[in-house]
């Protein structure tokens, strides 16, 4: 009997009357996620295409492995560096114990780094996949829908843009009022208006500011205090990164401090693209945070200050710190909290852009601005998307009526 | 009259909270709520103006003119919130001065006009005394709440004692910011209202449309 | 309710009652509890100046320990007392010691003056021409001075006290009465441990110049400078860099350096 039919065959327990009736959700996630949906469409819109809701889960999944494992490469390369500037020999306990046993502290190693980068980022994954999992199965066996897809993105984009050394008991807090609050209580998948891993991400960063934002948190090495570039931006501008030893080609390769998966600018544009060229990410959006972006760094440019060095910040220096790029890809196109009309994407998208700059250079309290200018979007998305609707109800009526 | 009395009392505590069901007077729940030592001088406050508004609405309301009838009703409720502000700065400076102007704002809290003009207006004032006292608790039974979580979890105390040893103090526990802020308060709220509709089912509206799916398991594989 | 009740004879009457009877408990409120209010208000200014120098014992009344305390009015400019004639001046438009309001008085035009940018690193816009300051003497020696020091931080204005030991360069002790800054971030300038920090550091360095400084990160114990430097608030940059700032500028020379100056003369 092959799986699928061994499968099948365990659907009448599943099902209305069946002995195992209220876990339902979990055999149609298991089946579903193995085989095609026994649903079929039977309304008259209908759309023949190869893609659906599980497919494009998966594609943004593994677009975002590019960002993955430079991530965790670069985590190590970050730390191994401090290790050795600090002048230890390695770190303690089980993390310790299994980077002795693999690999080593090498900083020029590509294996020493990723190893050292995977003691850290795979308990953050698997605590964010299971303790937000949790939740996810939880509602869907009380309300009787199903396990979405989404969560497979949902988890690892925010386990990509924890700080290497968040505790984990962090982690699992943030990814519960994510998936809770940020999307459940709403109604689940498709009904959250709120982008879920951001909510997660921001519940932290007002919970736990002096331990998730800061010198501290962005090396993984107790004890190493080592500021992002953005931080050291909001210090000096441009000139203090500079003064840092950093290039710009460094922020855009990405070997600078920052959130495991946002500092490659490359590695996520490389990621980014597929899902561009596939249509998955919307390319208005894109085009539209970037246009926002540019033109308002440009004016403040333009304008310039004596007291503020962050408004000299060029555009290009904005695209490669921070989560600028990590979000403009993965967070500011999630289908569901986004604009859904075209023309509103790009109004959404600029609004995005317009915001970000305007708090990482004006708001003085908080340094990177790419994760609340997202949700704030998220916020007039309907909106946007209304006055979008209403624009075109006018002009067909008045196409008519002339 | 025993039956209504209790009624009176006991209905808005969950079944019709002011709160938690008609939604008014959240704005002052944001901003007292970080302490519990602030919050239940607070109700207290709240407890006292609407009661004794509503009394005193009611004892005149067979002479309170139709027109002008809200800017009397206003008239009383300031006066009333004045003189509560003053005991609490003569007796109670420390809290008052937490409290600030949100003292002031109860004039402003939609639960004190809503019960003077729905209840007192057309109720003896013994019962409107009642209903106002009724109403002040439902109000503070969501404060009380919303600063416990507050207090507990934002500075790992009650009542100004340590309950959880903060790290910053040498303890182990880790204070949520969060909850020091006043947006957090909304989450509470939101939360305590989704626990009021799950136990008692007959607070949620029946809904104005239902999706319907656009596939169907047709059962045959 | 009658339709009688919406004559215009019926409104006017119940609206002129309305108010009359509202007006006098209101009145009769306010004026009644008044001098409680004043001795909680005074009180309050008391006890934040006693918390600052660190003297505040939690069993003895605010009144009975303020007693070793003495007020004085510092003439900023001259660094001197002010003098009968200045007191008798201040007492006049209604600045008298014993209520003396510094907010108050930098706003008036007469006894205060505008800062331009920058000469006013701590953003106060507008300095008074005096200021109050409280001496603790022990044994017939001036024991401990404190000084009103206010600036902006991150979000707010911050209000507080600084208190120097009796020789007019060590800090005894420091702590704000008035701010909104970012509670567990700004706000943990309330926090004791932090507070406790700034205890016997220096205010000058070597060559006489206002150094204290609150740094960005850890104070290194072995830096010459340690003697000035208090660490830095985490996650709070802005409003540490705020403190500095007032401290800075309350004792340096716009401040109290010249009224400071006349201590190291006498050598105490």
């Amino acid at each position: 009997m092959g799986l699928k039919s061994y499968i099948e065959s365990l659907e009448p327990h599943f099902t209305k009357g069946g002995k195992f009736e209220k876990m339902y959700p979990l055999y149609e996630a298991i089946d579903t996620g193995l085989y095609s949906p026994p649903s079929v469409t039977n309304n008259t819109a209908h759309v023949r295409d190869g893609i659906d809701l599980k497919r494009i889960m998966i594609t943004v999944w593994l677009c975002c492995f590019p960002a993955m494992f430079f991530g965790m490469w670069n985590l190590g390369f970050q730390a191994n560096n401090a290790l050795d500037t600090m002048g230890l020999a390695g770190i303690e306990g089980w993390r310790g114990a299994i980077i002795s046993t693999v690999a080593g502290y090498d900083a020029s190693s590509i294996w020493d780094n990723l190893i050292f980068g995977a003691t850290y980022f795979l308990p953050i994954y698997a605590v964010t996949f299971i303790v937000g999992g949790f939740w996810e199965v939880l509602f869907a066996t009380i309300r009787g829908h199903e396990v979405n897809e989404g969560f497979f993105v949902t988890s690892i984009l925010f386990a990509l843009i924890c700080p290497p050394d968040i505790p984990l008991w962090q982690v699992a807090l943030g990814i519960s009022f994510g998936v809770v609050i940020g999307k459940e209580i709403f109604g689940g998948t498709g009904k959250n208006f709120l982008n879920p891993a951001l909510t997660g991400r921001a519940f932290l960063f007002f919970a736990y500011p002096a331990q998730i934002s800061g010198d501290a948190v962005w090396t993984a090495v107790d004890g190493f205090s080592g500021a992002t570039p953005l931080g050291l931006a909001a210090l000096g501008g441009v000139g203090e990164i500079i003064g840092s030893g950093l290039t710009w080609f460094d922020a855009f390769s990405g070997t600078i401090q920052g959130s495991i998966g946002e500092t490659s600018t490359i590695a996520i544009l490389l990621g980014g693209s597929v899902l561009l060229v596939m249509g998955i990410a919307s390319w208005r959006i894109v085009a539209g945070v970037m246009i926002g972006m540019v033109s308002l760094s440009t004016l403040l440019n333009f304008i310039g200050s004596d007291t503020n060095a962050m408004f000299a910040m060029p555009w290009y220096w904005h695209l490669v710190v921070g989560g600028f790029a990590f979000g403009m890809i993965f967070m500011a196109t999630d289908p569901v909290s986004s604009s859904m009309t075209n023309k509103g994407k790009f109004f959404f998208g600029a609004l995005i852009g317009v915001m970000v700059v305007l708090i990482r250079v004006i708001n003085p309290a908080f340094p990177e601005g790419m994760m609340l200018a997202i949700l704030f979007s998220n916020l007039f998305a309907p909106l946007i998307d209304h006055f979008v609707v209403q624009a075109n109800i006018k002009r067909r009526v008045a196409r008519n009526v002339g | 009259m025993s039956t209504s009395v209790k009624k009176v009392l006991t209905q808005p505590l969950l079944l019709n909270n002011p709160i938690a069901v008609q939604i008014l007077g959240v704005c002052s729940a944001l901003a007292v709520t970080t302490s519990l030592n602030v919050t239940l001088v607070m109700c207290m406050a709240l407890i006292s103006v609407t009661a004794c508004s509503n009394f005193a609405i009611s004892l005149i309301r067979n002479h309170i003119p139709g027109n002008i009838r809200i800017i009397v009703q206003m008239t009383i409720i300031a006066s009333l919130v004045i003189v509560v502000d003053q005991v609490l700065k003569a007796y109670a400076y420390e809290i008052s001065k937490q409290l600030s102007v949100f003292v002031g704002l109860i004039i402003t809290n939609c639960i004190v006009m809503g019960r003077a003009e729905a209840f007192a207006m057309k109720n003896p004032p013994g019962l409107s005394f009642l209903d106002g006292i009724g109403n002040g608790l439902g109000y503070s039974v969501v404060l009380i709440f919303v600063a416990v979580f507050r207090e507990l979890l934002g500075s790992g105390s009650l009542f100004g004692f340590e309950i959880l040893p903060l790290v910053t103090n040498g303890g182990w526990y880790y204070s949520n910011g969060l909850l020091l802020l006043p947006p957090s308060a909304f989450f509470i709220i939101g939360l305590f209202i989704w626990a009021s509709r799950t136990l008692i089912p007959s607070q949620v509206e029946a809904a104005d449309f239902k999706i319907q799916p656009n596939t169907e398991t047709s059962g045959a594989h | 309710m009658s339709a009688k009740n919406d004559s215009i004879q019926k409104t006017i009457m119940v609206a002129v009652l309305l108010c009359l009877v509202c007006s006098i408990i209101v009145a009769g409120a306010a004026v009644s509890l008044k001098p409680i209010q004043v001795k909680n208000k005074l009180e309050d200014k008391k006890k934040n100046i006693l918390a600052a120098a660190g003297l505040l014992v939690a069993d003895k009344s605010i009144a009975e320990q303020f007693k070793q305390v003495t007020t004085r009015i510092v003439n900023l400019e001259t660094g001197q007392y002010a003098d009968e004639a200045e007191l008798e001046k201040l007492a006049q438009a209604g600045y008298p010691v014993a209520t003396f309001d510094q907010k108050k008085l930098a706003k008036d035009p007469k006894f205060s003056e505008k800062l331009s940018g920058s000469e006013d690193p701590a953003s106060i816009k507008r300095q008074a021409d005096y200021a109050a300051v409280y001496l603790v003497e022990k044994e017939g020696e001036v024991d401990r001075i404190i000084l009103p020091v206010h600036g902006y931080g991150l979000w707010s204005t911050l209000y507080g006290f600084v208190a120097l030991q009796g020789n007019a360069e060590t800090i005894a002790g420091l702590g704000f009465y008035s701010h909104a800054e970012t509670p567990g971030l700004g706000g943990e300038i309330d926090n004791p441990s932090w507070k406790a920090m700034w205890e016997g550091k220096e205010v000058y360095d070597d060559a006489g110049k206002v150094a204290i400084d609150v740094i960005k990160g850890k104070v290194d114990p072995a830096s010459p400078k340690a003697d000035n430097q208090i660490d830095g608030l985490s996650g709070a940059t802005l409003t540490s860099k705020g403190v500095s700032n007032l401290v800075q500028f309350w004792l340096g020379e716009q401040g109290f350096a010249a009224y400071l100056a006349g201590f190291k003369g006498q050598g105490v």
